[in-house]
């Protein structure tokens, strides 16, 4: 599903944000990605939708090679992977139906199409009975669950969520984090950015640890082996 | 994907933009508007003035005065002889008898000029020739082509109204009001490119947040554009409009003020407005739409990255 084959990406001659990684993520696998601060975790989600481009290597995203995407392609790529982040990203003007119908209308989806999938995403994330609450009338956690709801509405292969419990108690974190369990039983790659060694250790998945950006393990049924 | 729904729901985020933006939108608005003021104030000084040139124009004329001995069969040739030319616009016949009736008339208090005129006895004018023409350029040709050997010697003299030195005044006068102006609208628009390219900067980072959503869940980037692109031609589009209405209204009420002023031309003014109209304002909102759509794209570019 998801393939990179010595990939680097340097953001200057002297940040090297990731170093010679090559990983294979098979369709359906849940992945963790940790490592410390500053170690290319996020540079490796964004190279994923395409918001950073490789300096060197090969990423192949389902049977698409998206090393050299030209910029006209990265819109489609983005409507088959869905992203979260720690920040939630919502809209604070609008609803939390409208946030979610937001990424369906800058698609061109169709209005009667918006209708349906989007109560559907929002009863999956357990929000349907807050559709018309502003983002500031929810809780962090709440936030985070239209933030998922919304990156599902294209019903993508992959989800990829950078942090997403980074700004959560450890209840609303443990919720997120059930959530994406959910998801991905129901056939979604999931790729997870975190630092929380609680949620590493209780997931039983793989587990990929980056170091100055490069891979130094990987391990299925894995544990957060950092200090 | 549908373009017809893409497209109303571009100019939906583009009228949310407009409204949310209400007093960046006015004052965008409002100096697009100023620009145009000066536009057509510049035209409008123009028109004035051309029509007051045209209409002292209208009023020269050279008067040729024949010898005494010229019959009027003559003179009546020579008038049928100017009226060949294209540059003629008019040739009146004025007998002898007339041009003493209205000698007399002229100096009828004058007590000596009527001795004088008695002691001659008879008749001293002869008939004459009253032309216009169609330019004040033309009088010199008109003075050279009645020096025909048939008309020459018949000839006692050539005399044009010297309107000349008011005509380069007005002349003079209008083409520095149009620099003027022209240099005023420059300045206006300068600062309208300006004040518009601050506008989409500033729209753009209040959107940032928007756009940077937009695309992270697959908006290409001509549905991030649209928006941005319409706001600058309906500002535009509203500008044009709302000054071809000031404009409607200044000529209504300005009408008396005109007719007190320049007589009879503040009509052909009007008319020239009615006339041109469509036309001026077409061109005007063309030209700020082109404007501000490549400012638009410019500031994009530089600060959206799409
Ligand atoms: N846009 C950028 N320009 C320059 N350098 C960058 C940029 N983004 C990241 N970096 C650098 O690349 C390295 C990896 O950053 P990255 O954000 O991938 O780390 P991270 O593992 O996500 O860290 P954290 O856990 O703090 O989120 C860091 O040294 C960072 O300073
Ligand atoms: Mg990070």
């Amino acid at each position: 599903m998801i393939r990179l084959t010595n990939v680097s990406k340097h953001y200057g001659p002297d940040t090297r944000a990731l170093e010679h990684v090559s990983l294979n993520i098979k369709p359906g696998e849940f992945v963790s990605i940790v490592g410390q601060s500053g170690s290319g975790k996020t540079t490796l989600a964004k190279l994923l939708f395409a918001e950073e481009m490789a300096t060197k290597g090969k990423i192949v995203v389902g049977d698409w090679d998206i090393s050299k995407i030209a910029r006209s392609q990265v819109p489609t790529l983005r409507r088959q992977i869905g992203v979260v982040f720690q920040d939630f990203k919502l809209l604070q003007r609008k609803t939390v139906y409208e946030n979610v119908a937001f990424a369906l209308q800058v698609a061109g989806e169709k209005s009667k199409r918006i209708r349906d999938i989007v109560p559907q995403v929002l009863k999956i994330v357990g929000l349907h009975d807050k559709t018309h609450r502003y983002p500031r009338q929810l809780s962090g956690g709440e936030q985070q669950r239209v933030s998922i709801a919304r990156s599902l509405v294209h019903r993508p292969k992959i989800l990829v969520a950078d942090e997403p419990t980074g700004n959560l108690d450890t209840i609303h974190a443990h919720e997120i984090i059930q959530l994406l369990k959910k998801i991905n039983e129901y056939g979604t790659t999931v790729v997870l950015v975190t630092h929380d060694r609680d949620i590493v250790n209780s997931l039983k998945k793989r587990v990929i640890s980056l170091a100055e950006g490069r891979v130094v393990s990987d391990i299925q049924h894995g544990k957060y082996v950092l200090s | 994907m549908s373009v017809y729904l893409s497209i109303m729901r571009a100019i939906k985020f583009t009228f949310q933009n407009i409204l949310r933006n209400f007093w960046l939108s006015f004052i965008t608005l409002t100096i697009f508007i100023l620009t145009l003021v000066t536009v057509n104030a510049v035209l409008f000084v123009n028109v004035v003035a051309q029509e007051v040139l045209e209409s002292v124009e209208e009023r020269v004329e050279v008067t040729i005065y024949f010898q005494p001995e010229a019959t009027e069969d003559l003179v009546k040739s020579a008038q049928g002889y100017l009226r060949g030319f294209g540059q003629v616009r008019d040739v009146q016949f004025v007998s002898a008898q007339d041009a003493l009736d209205s000698f007399k008339e002229r100096h009828g208090a004058d007590e000596i000029v009527l001795a004088s005129l008695e002691e001659i006895g008879s008749n001293p004018f002869g008939n004459a020739l009253v032309v216009s023409t169609n330019s004040t350029d033309d009088f010199e040709f008109i003075l050279d082509a009645i020096e025909t050997p048939e008309y020459a010697s018949y000839i006692k003299e050539k005399d044009f109204t010297d309107y000349e030195v008011i005509i380069e005044r007005i002349d003079s006068l209008s083409s520095r009001v149009r620099l003027a102006g022209f240099a005023l609208a420059a300045l206006f628009a300068f600062i309208a490119v300006l004040i518009i390219f601050n506008t989409i900067r500033v729209a753009i980072y209040v959107h940032r947040d928007e756009i940077g959503i937009m695309k992270l869940v697959g908006a290409n980037d001509w549905f991030v554009r649209a928006p941005f692109l319409l706001e600058a031609a309906l500002y535009s589009l509203g500008a044009a409009v709302l000054m071809a209405i000031m404009m409607f209204l200044f000529l209504h009420f300005s009408q008396d003020w005109l007719i007190g002023y320049f007589g009879d031309s503040h009509a052909d003014v009007n008319a020239y407005f009615v006339d041109n109209g469509p036309v001026i304002f077409l061109t005007e909102f063309g030209v700020l739409a082109v404007l501000s759509l490549l400012t638009t794209a410019y500031a994009m570019r530089r600060y959206l990255r799409v």
